[in-house]
Parts: C-alpha cells; sequence; structure tokens
C-alpha cells in the first residue's frame, strides 16, 4: 500500500494537482478530468481497496481520503452555493494564491472574498442512510470481501495512534474489544464536547450506558425502527438530477470529518441573533439536521457512484447481460438449486409444495414496468392458514431473512399499526424529510404477519397505516405527506403477508397453507429445522439463485400471445365466472415468474399449462377451505 | 458591494429617462383624458397617503425596451436609482401640508427644518452628518416583472439568476413573525450633542462608539455615540420559506425550498399553507465577523421580495394562466375529439367508452342555473357499480388525479370528520373550531366516494343534502352554520350480494334508498358480461401489455393530462344556454320518458330530476364543445348515455328472453314465505303453511290451478314434500 494507492489515502492531492495544472494552462474542464480519473482507477479490482463506511467505524477512516459508502437516499436538500474558485492572500508576502473549493468544507486561511476571481458554484446534498433492513449476511459478507484486501495498517493507524493520545486507558479498553465491523451508535452527545476534536467525540457515543436517555439528541432518521449505522451527508457535484429519493447507491468519496463543521452549528450566539433577525429563520431543529456533527454524520464528497441493481454481495454488480460467464456458470446449475430450495420451503412451509412453489415466485417478483397507475410484474403473496403456535411466522421469518439481501418484519399488531410512522412526513420545521417504514429500496422483502392482529380499535394513524399498506399491494407506491399536500413516490416493494384466515389487506394471490404437521407437533417440527442449518455454501446458492432469477430477462413470443389469448378465450366461453381479465393479468405474471425460475428467457407452452396448473390448484384449495368454513356451525 | 466605476455608467443613460419616464408616463382613460399613472401615485407618496409605488416594467418597456432588460439583470441597482429619482421629485409633487402620521415623521420635519435654518449652503459636512436618504425616505420602491417573463420553478433558479429579478410561484411552508429591522442608526453624542447616522444594509452591524463630529475631532473631547431609538429607522421584516409545487417536482424528487425575505409592506401578505407567486431578486446572504470565516465555502441565498401575489389554489393558477395555443386547440378539437378526449380518460382501462364519455362530461359540469333564487346545481353526479374487480376504482383514482380539486375517499374511511364537518374542540384554546371533511374539501371540485354502499349512516343522510343543495348544514355544540358544498360526487358501489343481481331493484342490489339514488344523474353497472369477441380484445390488451411493457398501439395517442386539465377548465368558462326553440323538442323526449318508464316495469325512476339531468348533460356537452347554446345534437348525445346507463342496469337481454313461467314464480313466493317463517319463528325453517301459501299466490294473480300444477312440479323435482294431508310444505 504505498504510492499506488495515493489516490486512495490523499486525493485532494490529486484534485489540487489538476487544479493548479488548470490554473497555469488556463484550460477549463479539469472537473471532468478529476472524475475521469477516479472513475479510471476506480476498476472492478481495485473498488475493494477503498475502505468503506459501512463496515469501518468512522474513526478509523483516516479523513480526507477516498471511501466508499452503500446506501439510499433518503432525503435531497436545498442545492448550496459555493466558491468553487477562490483566492487567498499569504499574511506575510501578500501574494494571492488561486484555491479549489470543490471537494472541501473548509477554506483555507485568509480569503480575499473581494477578489474578482472568486467563481460561485452550485453543489446538491443528499442525505444518505445505509440501505434499510439489509440483513446481516450481507453485510458480514461485503465486509469481508473489503477486509481481506485492505491491510489495516496504513490507512488506520495515524488515527487510532491520534486517538491513544487523547482517551484514557479504560475507553481505549473498550474500543478494543469492539468488533471493527460493529456500527456506530446514533447518540449522545455531551454539548460541551461538540467544539472540540470530532475524534473525541466518537470516545462518547462508544459509551454504551447513556445511549437510551440521548438517543433522541440527534435523530439519524432511519426509515426503520432500531438500524445501526452511519449516515452522511452526501455532496453531488455533478449529474444529480439523475438522482432520486430510494435509490441505491455505491458512493466513492472524500470523506470530510472536519471538526469546524460542528464549531459553525454551535456558534450561533444568543446576542448576536437578537439584532440580526434573520438568524431566527433556521431553526435549531433545522440547524441540527442540516449541519449536523460531521462525527456522527460525516460529509462525504462524491467523486463517482455506483447505481447498485441489488444488494447481494454474492453476486458481481454489472449487468449479467455483461457478465455472460458468471451467468452461463449458473444457468446451468439453476434446475438443480431450484429443486433443492422447492425441497428446503417445502419442509419449512410444514410440507406444503405448492405453497413453496409460490414462495419461490414471490421471491423473484419485481415490479418491471409501469404503466400509468399500473405497475407490472408485482405479486403480493398472502400464505394464510399460518399455525399460531411456536411463533411460526417468526421463525419463517427469520429463515427466509438468511436468504433475501434486505427484509423488514412488520408484526400487525394494533400497537404497531396505531404507532408506527410508515409514510416519510414533511418536517417543516427541521426542513427534512422524516422518514417512515415504507421509505424501502427496491425489492425489500416486507414481511407482514398478521397473526399478530388482535381485535381492537384503530385509530386515526391506524387507519392511515392500513391504508398506506394497502397503496403499496395494489399500486405499488407510497404517498408521501407533505402536509400541504401528498406527493406520489413509486416503490418495488416485496410484500408477503402471513395470516391465519385472509389477510384484510388486498394481495395479488392468496394461498392457504396445508399442513402436513399436526399443530401440536409444529414445535418439535421446527425445532429440528433448526437443528440441521444449511451448510452456508448451500445458503450461498440459494441466495444467488433468488438475485439472479429476478435479473433475467424475460420475454413472450407473438405466437404464444396468440395461444394465451386463445385459452383465455376458451376459458371464458366454458364458464365465465371463473376467470376475469385481473385473473389474466395474474397469471402472465405468474408465468413470467415460472420461466424465470426455471431459468427461461421467454415464455413456452409447457411453462403457460404449468402456470395455468398451479393457479388452477390454488384456487380449488382456496374454495375447498371457503367451504369447509361455510359449513362450520 | 457597488463600486463606484461602474455606478457612474448606470446612472448616465438611465437618469433622465426615469425622472422623465416616472413624471411623463401616461395612459389614456376611455374619454382619451391622459392619466398619469405614476404622477397620481406620486402625489399620494409625498402626502404620505401610499406607501408602496410599483414600476411596472411593461410600462417602462413602452418607453425603453433596453432599460427593462437591465433593470431585470441589476434589480438591487435600479431599485436605490429609481428611489433617488422619486426621492427628488416628491416635493415636486407636494400640493398641501400633510399631517404627521408618526413620531418618525415629526423627527424628519424637525431635522429638516434644523437644516433650512441654521446651515450655510457652502459649507460642507461629514457625510456622516447628513440625513442619509434612506432615513428620510417614507416610501418603498418596487418592480412589478414584464408580463412577458414566464415564472420560474424554484429548482431552475440557479447561481446565475443572483442579482436578477426573478419571479417564482411555491406553497409557503413557513413564515416568521413579523419583526422590525433597523434601517438607519441615530445616534447622539453625550458631548456635544451631535447627530451621526449609520445606515444599515447587512443583517447585523457594528455600532458606532465615537462621535465623528467636527467639534468633538477637533476638541478631542471623545463624545460617546449612544443609541436613539426613536430617531432610528425600523423596517418590517418578515420570512417566508416558500416550496416549489407538487407537480413541479420530476417523479422521484424532493420539493426544493428557498428563503424570501420580506420588507416593508410586502410582510404579513402571506402563510402556511398559501399558494403565493413571489416576485424579487436572488441575492446572496452576506455574513460578517466570524461566520463568515467559519462557514467558508459556503454562501445561502435568499428572494428579496418585490411583490408577494396570493393565489387561491384554483385550477388556472396550477396549470398556468396562459391559453391554449392554436396547435394544442386544433390538436383536441380535430374530429372526433369528444371520442378521443373520453378515451384520453384512464387509457390503460380496457373498454367502458360510454363511462369515459360520461366522466368526461362530470368533469366539465353542466351549467348552475339560478333562476328567481332558486338554486340548480350544475354539477354532475355519477354512480359507478359494478362486479368486483372491474377497475371502477382505478377509473375513481384517475379521476381524482385529472380533476385539478378533487377529494378521494372511501365510504368507510373514516376519520373522526367523515365526510361532511366536524365541530372539534381546539386542544390549545379549548374553543369549538369547525373542520371540514372531504365534500366541504372537495368544494368546487369533485369527490369520489369509493365503497359508496358501506357509508356510515350519518354521512349518508349529509349526503342527500350536498347532492341538491350543494350545501352542508351544521347545527352542532351551539355552531350553526351552512357549509358549501359545491361539488360533483363521482361514486362507485359493490353490490349487495356480491354479484348485481339484474333481477332485482337497484336499491336491492346495492341497498341504498331511491331517494339517494335519484339525485344521481347517471347510475351506470359495469358488467363483467362473457362475450367470445370482447374477451378475446381484452386478452390481446392485457397480453399486450405483458409483452411489450406498454400500452398496445391505438388509432390515438392518449391526450396528455396537464392538456386535458387546461382544455377542461377552458370549457368551464363557457355558459351555454339552452335556446328556446330546443324546449319544445325536450320536453316532448321527456314526456316520452314517462310514458316509456310507465309503460315497461322500469327498475330505475323517471322524474323531474331526470330532466334536470339531460339538461346538465346536454350543457356539459355544448361546453365540451366551447359553444354558448346547446345544440340537438347535444340533447340527443344526453339522452343516449342516459338510455345506455339504464341499459346497463337492466337485465340482460339474451337471458330474460326466457320469460318466467308462473310456477317458478309461485315457487319463489313460496320460498320467500318460508324464510320469512324462519325470521319469524325460530326451529320452524322450511315450513310453510299450504293455505298461507296459496293465500299468498291468489293474491298475486295467480288462480288456484296454476298454484296447485306449481306444487306437483316441484314436488316431482323433489324440492320439497307435501305431507299427506295437504296443509304443510316442508323443504328438503
Amino acid at each position: 500500500m504505498s504510492s499506488a494507492h495515493d489516490w486512495i489515502n490523499n486525493p485532494l492531492d490529486i484534485v489540487d494537482g489538476m487544479f493548479a495544472a488548470a490554473q497555469t494552462e488556463l484550460a477549463s474542464g479539469w472537473e471532468l478530468k478529476v472524475v475521469e480519473f477516479f472513475k479510471d482507477k476506480l476498476k472492478e479490482d481495485t473498488l475493494a481497496a477503498v475502505p468503506s463506511l459501512n463496515d469501518i467505524p468512522l474513526h478509523y477512516l483516516k479523513p480526507n481520503s477516498l471511501v466508499k459508502f452503500r446506501c439510499l437516499i433518503q432525503d435531497m436538500f436545498d442545492p448550496e452555493f459555493y466558491m468553487g474558485t477562490y483566492e487567498t492572500v499569504d499574511l506575510s508576502t501578500k501574494a494571492k494564491v488561486s484555491r479549489c473549493g470543490r471537494y472541501k468544507d473548509v477554506t483555507e486561511c485568509g480569503v480575499d472574498l473581494n477578489s474578482r476571481n472568486t467563481v460561485t458554484a452550485e453543489r446538491q446534498t443528499f442525505y444518505c442512510v445505509p440501505i434499510p433492513g439489509e440483513n446481516t449476511w450481507v453485510k458480514e459478507s461485503y465486509a469481508s470481501y473489503s477486509q481481506a484486501r485492505v491491510v489495516p495498517s496504513t490507512s488506520y493507524v495515524p488515527t487510532r495512534q491520534k486517538r491513544s493520545y487523547e482517551e484514557d486507558e479504560d475507553d481505549m479498553d473498550d474500543m478494543d474489544y469492539q468488533p471493527q465491523k460493529q456500527r456506530e451508535p446514533n447518540g449522545p452527545q455531551n454539548p460541551a464536547e461538540q467544539h472540540g476534536n470530532g475524534e473525541c467525540k466518537r470516545q462518547e457515543t462508544e459509551a454504551p450506558s447513556n445511549q437510551k436517555t440521548s438517543a433522541s439528541h440527534l435523530d439519524l432518521n432511519f426509515p426503520l425502527p432500531g438500524e445501526k449505522g452511519p449516515s452522511c451527508l452526501v455532496k453531488v457535484y455533478e449529474d444529480w438530477e439523475s438522482f432520486k429519493v430510494n435509490d441505491t447507491l455505491e458512493v466513492y468519496g472524500i470523506l470530510s470529518v472536519s471538526p469546524a463543521l460542528s464549531a459553525l452549528a454551535d456558534e450561533k450566539d444568543v446576542s448576536s441573533s437578537m439584532l440580526d433577525p434573520t438568524e431566527y429563520m433556521e431553526t435549531a431543529e433545522e440547524q441540527r439536521v442540516h449541519r449536523p456533527p460531521a462525527s456522527l454524520v460525516p460529509r462525504l464528497h462524491m467523486l463517482y457512484a455506483r447505481p447498485l441493481p441489488h444488494n447481494n454481495p454474492l453476486l458481481p454488480l454489472t449487468t449479467l447481460e455483461d457478465n455472460s460467464a458468471f451467468l452461463s456458470s449458473t444457468l446451468g446449475d439453476m434446475m438443480c438449486v431450484r429443486s433443492e430450495l422447492l425441497a428446503y420451503f417445502t419442509h419449512i412451509l410444514l410440507g406444503d409444495a405448492l405453497a413453496a412453489e409460490y414462495l419461490i415466485l414471490h421471491l423473484i417478483s419485481d415490479v418491471y414496468s409501469r404503466r400509468d397507475a399500473l405497475p407490472l410484474g408485482k405479486f403480493t403473496l398472502n400464505i394464510s392458514g399460518c399455525p399460531t403456535v411456536a411463533s411460526y411466522t417468526q421463525r419463517f421469518y427469520q429463515i427466509i431473512q438468511q436468504l433475501v439481501p434486505s427484509s423488514y418484519y412488520l408484526a400487525m399488531s394494533l400497537q404497531n399499526m396505531n404507532q408506527m410512522r410508515l409514510i416519510p412526513k414533511k418536517d417543516y420545521v427541521a426542513n427534512r424529510l422524516v422518514s417512515g417504514a415504507l421509505q424501502l429500496a427496491r425489492n425489500t422483502l416486507l414481511f407482514l404477519d398478521e397473526t399478530q392482529l388482535e381485535q381492537g380499535q384503530l385509530d386515526t394513524t391506524g387507519v392511515r397505516n392500513v391504508t398506506a399498506l394497502g397503496n403499496v399491494i395494489s399500486w405499488q407506491k407510497v404517498d408521501y405527506d407533505f402536509n400541504y399536500h401528498q406527493m406520489e413516490f413509486p416503490c418495488n416493494i416485496n410484500v408477503l403477508i402471513t395470516s391465519e384466515g385472509r389477510s384484510l389487506l388486498p394481495s395479488d394471490c392468496q394461498i392457504h397453507l396445508q399442513s402436513q404437521v399436526s399443530q401440536a407437533q409444529v414445535e418439535e417440527y421446527l425445532s429440528s429445522i433448526h437443528v440441521h442449518p444449511q451448510v452456508s455454501s448451500q445458503l450461498n446458492k440459494f441466495r444467488i439463485y433468488l438475485s439472479m432469477a429476478r435479473q433475467l430477462d424475460y420475454s413472450i413470443s407473438n405466437e404464444m400471445t396468440k395461444s394465451v389469448e386463445d385459452d383465455f378465450v376458451d376459458m371464458r366461453k366454458d364458464d365465465p365466472e371463473s376467470v376475469s381479465a385481473e385473473d389474466l393479468h395474474r397469471l402472465l405474471v405468474v408465468a413470467r415468474l415460472l420461466s424465470l425460475s426455471l431459468g427461461q428467457a421467454s415464455l413456452c407452452r409447457d411453462t403457460w399449462l404449468r402456470a395455468k396448473h398451479i393457479d388452477a390448484l390454488r384456487r380449488s384449495r382456496t374454495e375447498r377451505h371457503k367451504s369447509v368454513n361455510g359449513n362450520e356451525p | 458591494m457597488w463600486i463606484i466605476v461602474t455606478h457612474r455608467d448606470y446612472r448616465m443613460p438611465c437618469y433622465s429617462t426615469k425622472g422623465g419616464f416616472l413624471q411623463e408616463f401616461y395612459t389614456e382613460d376611455d374619454n382619451g383624458k391622459k392619466v398619469f399613472k405614476y404622477g397620481v401615485q406620486l402625489v399620494a407618496l409625498a402626502h404620505r397617503e401610499q406607501v408602496s409605488l410599483f414600476v411596472e416594467l411593461d410600462d417602462v418597456s413602452e418607453e425603453d425596451p433596453e432599460l427593462v432588460e437591465s433593470i431585470c439583470e441589476n434589480a438591487k441597482r435600479y431599485t436605490a436609482l429609481f428611489a433617488d429619482a422619486v426621492h427628488e421629485l416628491l416635493p415636486e409633487y407636494k400640493e398641501k401640508d400633510t399631517v404627521a402620521k408618526d413620531s418618525l415623521d415629526v423627527y424628519i420635519e424637525h431635522r429638516l427644518m434644523i437644516e433650512q435654518r441654521g446651515r450655510d449652503p457652502a459649507e460642507t459636512r461629514d457625510p456622516r452628518n447628513q440625513y442619509p436618504p434612506e432615513l428620510m425616505r417614507r416610501f418603498e420602491l418596487y418592480f412589478k416583472p414584464p408580463t412577458t417573463t414566464k415564472p420560474k420553478v424554484v429548482r431552475d433558479v440557479k447561481a446565475d439568476t443572483i442579482g436578477k429579478l426573478v419571479s417564482v410561484r411555491g406553497i409557503v411552508t413557513r413564515a416568521t413573525e413579523v419583526k422590525p429591522m433597523m434601517a438607519v442608526a441615530t445616534y447622539t453624542c453625550d458631548q456635544c450633542g451631535a447627530e451621526t447616522y449609520q445606515p444599515i444594509q447587512s443583517p447585523s452591524f457594528m455600532p458606532l462608539i465615537m462621535c465623528p463630529s467636527q467639534e468633538c475631532v477637533t476638541n478631542k473631547s471623545g463624545g460617546r455615540l449612544y443609541l436613539q431609538t426613536r430617531g432610528s429607522k425600523f423596517v418590517k421584516f418578515q420570512e417566508l420559506r416558500i416550496q416549489e409545487h407538487s407537480d413541479q417536482v420530476p417523479v422521484g424528487n424532493i420539493p426544493r425550498s428557498m428563503s424570501v425575505y420580506a420588507r416593508g409592506e410586502n410582510t404579513r401578505l402571506a402563510q402556511p399553507g398559501d399558494h403565493v407567486a413571489i416576485t424579487g431578486i436572488f441575492l446572496p446572504l452576506l455574513r460578517t465577523g466570524f461566520r463568515q470565516a467559519v462557514q467558508g465555502l459556503l454562501s445561502e441565498t435568499y428572494l428579496e421580495a418585490h411583490s408577494i401575489t396570493l393565489m387561491n389554489k384554483t385550477e388556472d393558477d396550477e396549470l398556468g394562466s396562459e391559453e391554449l395555443s392554436d396547435e394544442e386547440l386544433r390538436s383536441i378539437t380535430e374530429e372526433g375529439f369528444y371520442e378521443k378526449l373520453a378515451g384520453s380518460i384512464a387509457p390503460e382501462i380496457y373498454g367502458h367508452e360510454d363511462v369515459k364519455k360520461a366522466l368526461l362530461l362530470l368533469l366539465v359540469g353542466g351549467v348552475e342555473q339560478a333562476p328567481k333564487g332558486m338554486k340548480i346545481r350544475g354539477n354532475i353526479n355519477i354512480c359507478l357499480m359494478g362486479d368486483p374487480g372491474v377497475a371502477k376504482s382505478q377509473l375513481l383514482s384517475y379521476i381524482d388525479r385529472l380533476a385539478p380539486r378533487s377529494q378521494y375517499t372511501t365510504g368507510r374511511g373514516s376519520s373522526g370528520v367523515g365526510l361532511t364537518a366536524a365541530v372539534m374542540r381546539d386542544p390549545v384554546t379549548g374553543e369549538m373550531t369547525l373542520e371540514g371533511g372531504a365534500l366541504v374539501l372537495a368544494d368546487q371540485g369533485i369527490c369520489c366516494i369509493d365503497e359508496f354502499d358501506k357509508m356510515a349512516d350519518a354521512d349518508r343522510t349529509a349526503i342527500h343534502e350536498v347532492m341538491e343543495q350543494q350545501t352542508i348544514s351544521i347545527a352542532k355544540a351551539g355552531i350553526m352554520t351552512s357549509l358549501n358544498a359545491r361539488c360533483s360526487i363521482l361514486a362507485a358501489a359493490n353490490p349487495a350480494y356480491g354479484r348485481y343481481n339484474p333481477r332485482k331493484s337497484i336499491e336491492q342490489n346495492i341497498q341504498l334508498p331511491a331517494a339517494l339514488l335519484s339525485r344521481f344523474d347517471l347510475l351506470w353497472l359495469i358488467q363483467d358480461k362473457p362475450d367470445a369477441d370482447s374477451d378475446l380484445r381484452l386478452a390481446q390488451h392485457i397480453t399486450y401489455v405483458h409483452q411489450h411493457c406498454r400500452q398496445p398501439p391505438t388509432h390515438f395517442t392518449p391526450i396528455d393530462m396537464k392538456l386535458m386539465r387546461r382544455y377542461i377548465s377552458l370549457c368551464k368558462r363557457k355558459q351555454p344556454v339552452v335556446p328556446e326553440s330546443l324546449a319544445d323538442y325536450i320536453t316532448a323526449a321527456y314526456v316520452e320518458m314517462r310514458k316509456e318508464a310507465r309503460v315497461s316495469k322500469d327498475t330505475t325512476f323517471t322524474s323531474a330530476r331526470t330532466l334536470l339531468s339531460i339538461l346538465r348533460l346536454s350543457t356539459a356537452l355544448a361546453r365540451l364543445r366551447m359553444l354558448e347554446v346547446v345544440e340537438k345534437e347535444d340533447v340527443n348525445e344526453a339522452m343516449r348515455l342516459m338510455e345506455m346507463s339504464k341499459d346497463s342496469l337492466q337485465a340482460d337481454k339474451s337471458s330474460t328472453t326466457r320469460t318466467q313461467r308462473p310456477s317458478d314464480v309461485i315457487f319463489s313466493l313460496v320460498r320467500e314465505l318460508a324464510t320469512e317463517g324462519v325470521a319469524g319463528r325460530t326451529g320452524a325453517g322450511g315450513v310453510v303453511r299450504m293455505a298461507e301459501a296459496e293465500q299468498r299466490c291468489v293474491s298475486r294473480g295467480f288462480t288456484p290451478a296454476q298454484f296447485e300444477e306449481a306444487l306437483e312440479e316441484y314436488e316431482e323435482l323433489n324440492v320439497w314434500q307435501i305431507n299427506q294431508a295437504r296443509s304443510r310444505i316442508t323443504f328438503v
């Protein structure tokens, strides 16, 4: 890790160098050159060498070094105007030097404010949080990739030593016990310390004792409760129109944790603001949100960002077409993995193979297109008839959690429904979008456990929450609450509902679980699953399979379309009650998912028949269940 | 900030112009008399009857178009220049002595008098001891932008607009209290008594300490300055935060916001939640001292407001007031535009052309009539009924999105307020306040109510009033009032028995009272009828969508939602009338309909309300064609729609060809009797006394012979059994 990695440890030197060169040559477009340079450097093999904010605690990272951050854009702030170029005057020599303000938060000393060479430029700030609901196996696996290649010595040592000078022994010990992967708890801040060095505050936050009491002091605004990890203010210099709220990105940028940033927030003097009415405008809340202490919410000056089509560490990030080698190697296995997975799910679903089949289809579903209000490809599954004993649904979720990259378990208890914030809401006092549990990245699995629902009264929030869930299921959209109006944000969330009877929420497809295990034995049966945990290589195969099937291309040929149409007309002729337009929609989605799960890129006759067959099975089962219920006294 | 050298350049070309402009600009009124627009205002300013002077750049451009350009480019500077000119002109316009309005007026008068009395005109004074113009001025000068400039979107106001005059639109999200802000600080010296003035431009300032007067400086007496509150000039100051309208935000982005500083007369104009159009100068905020150093690279910006106009959130404001261009108009009004417009409603939903046409008319609305104080609503109410899963809700939600003002609610969507209005106790003050429900909020718009049949009874009664009188009366907790609810109602209801049963009446089918149903102009039953031909088309549509991820190509491209909104708002301005010549035709048609209704056993009602509905629909059609007079075709089309809507409710023609045989009817009568028995006496289910049954049937006009026949027929079918004594019928 020597000079070759200067661009990681000291990217600003390169930026300044290029800026200086451009100044002397009077050439323009140096900004692009910088971006090109880093893009060029950041190739597949070097990406892992860049330390990641997700895995490494902030205080181990060198300020002003290049870091990466896997995140979701939670909020977009207003653009900032900054001095792109400015001049400084050396007090002793009176010499003027041009400086560059790009990728920096703090100016050098002695800025000449009246200089005519000052260039004002604009940049955009995004508030980014780690991908909500990202499962532990994903985090661990990403971490293991990067740590395998980064030799910790060079990049971490300087900061660590610095810390040890400042900290007393106890704290130091504390630190060493902490595994390196552990996240920063968002937390306590001693106001007195805020003026001080950013490093010292780190220590404060590590102390677990007073976490609870002051956790609300700085709300990091994670969509899901109980999330951990750093959030980040990402400054974007180019092309910010292309980013959208809720996009998942891997940002490569220059880390800035200058303590001056925190000082700025605290500097507000009561006496001065008395005479300055404009000071009142920015409320304390807004200050706290937009300029949080840099030690808690670091700034990241974006050099390059990769949009993440998925966050499965086992899959290459490039699109599958570009990676034909990987594609062909896994495609061959697909059938085999599928049958293993089917067996595994059948086992978990108490021996119900049909439900297992549908579960696979659900897990690879994806909204692939939208036409006006109509999202295509969504496939919300409602598994009814779940046993309520032995916290079956929770265990079921834990198993699924092992397979999908991000997921969230939402117990639909009355209390949760009435109290949780599901819909993001704009807070005009703090001028930010307060996140809600439905602000999720694409393809996140939302596991709704309706078995937790009990009788009682839903209040206004509860009704709204249930409506919001219904909207997500039917339209794949969330109406964010902007107080004066609502704004519709499209989403792409896989919703899986487990319930005893038919769910109160709408769903695309309901399947009643046919348990081969009697209620009394469920407990025993379930524990047997946990006794034989799947070997990790097997799990990895499943994980790759699920993420991959979702990414495959799919098409329907014209001949196939014709035969589907004829089929539909025939079915209607026989029994018009049996199929409606909605059923055809669903059948086409099932056929699509079935084809994908089998690794087929286009619909064939067999798959269509099979889709029809399993749908008929499912429906007959639902009807049978209905009639059984009807006859009950 | 402004450099002296450039200063002169500004002054030279325009000084004569604008002084002259303000004095000489005139418009001619109807009588050809010259009205000196600004001259009149200058007089008012001189007499302290007017505070703010708006210079309309449209007027300036008549004199000097180039000047307008430079004003827009460098508005701050020109504000000062124009203000100087006005200040110099004012004494000329003073026609009478004015009474001092406040202490500052008195103060200024005093100072001026002293100056005139005691000074040697040749003596030059320390500039700081002179009265700064800001102190003496009691007027405010603002620019009104040329009407040709388009308002910008907040996100388009970028660094290159700094210093320029811009217009933006948005919604106010925050407004601070109005506070006094010091404009000129006045000090007196404790030694020599001389006054010193300090004009203040920035948000904060450094107070002066040492007296700069000739006396103190030469005597080195070290006079201290003290701030005089009464002699200082303060202006009202308020800061607003505005946010973009939701329709200006690209998909997937968060709305941007912007700070606006309002001074003087521009304060207290807007409150949070108001829609405003603001013209102002986009400026960087300069910080001083430590803040500046530490802030370093960043500079904050704000918009210094010149004019703030409130917009009530009606359709044309949101749509942009610009008229439809000829090209756009042509694209809409070409051949078959009615079908095209209707087809553009929810293009993703296949078929239902007539329903869509009806919805289009609902959007346009009929003409409201108020002859002799009696109000006849113009809004069209439509109820969509239908089997589950026939895209009723989709149609509703599309209309909700398309209509400029609408509320979407479900019959069950129960907040405390519900549909109408609720009296709430304010938690802070304890006062009773009225809170409007969906119907009130949808005033002048459309209220879409899904699951209409599942509505709470209280709301249902309130809806009666809304649907005819278009008001909501409240008499609760000492509050008695009537709220406007001039909205069209678009309802969707599910049939009571899961599927619509054409053999039953509408009331039975959706369990709504006839009084309510008759208030709907059109009742539409969307049924899922099997038909090989349409099935195939449906299947083709759906498979196409799945195959190509988009709509199948149609013979037209759907009209863009925004264009549609604008066209509809244009249509709404027309007020077509029914000509005398058509009156007879309509009455004749109505009489015919009544006759028909009497003859055929009709499940719907034909009443005077039907006649009104036809009138409403035909005026809406005339509006759609942008005509001032209703034509015969409009009436015909209105009646056709009525007919179609009735048709949809009639039992399926093909299946009803089989007339019911008497024995079938008798069977159903007996069965009805049996179920009544169950309800009455528990335990006796399925048993009917023969005599009772016979009596019922005879009373319905069946002969005893027919009754006997039916008894035998159904006994053979093993549906019921008759005991030996032939006194009881028992259902199997």
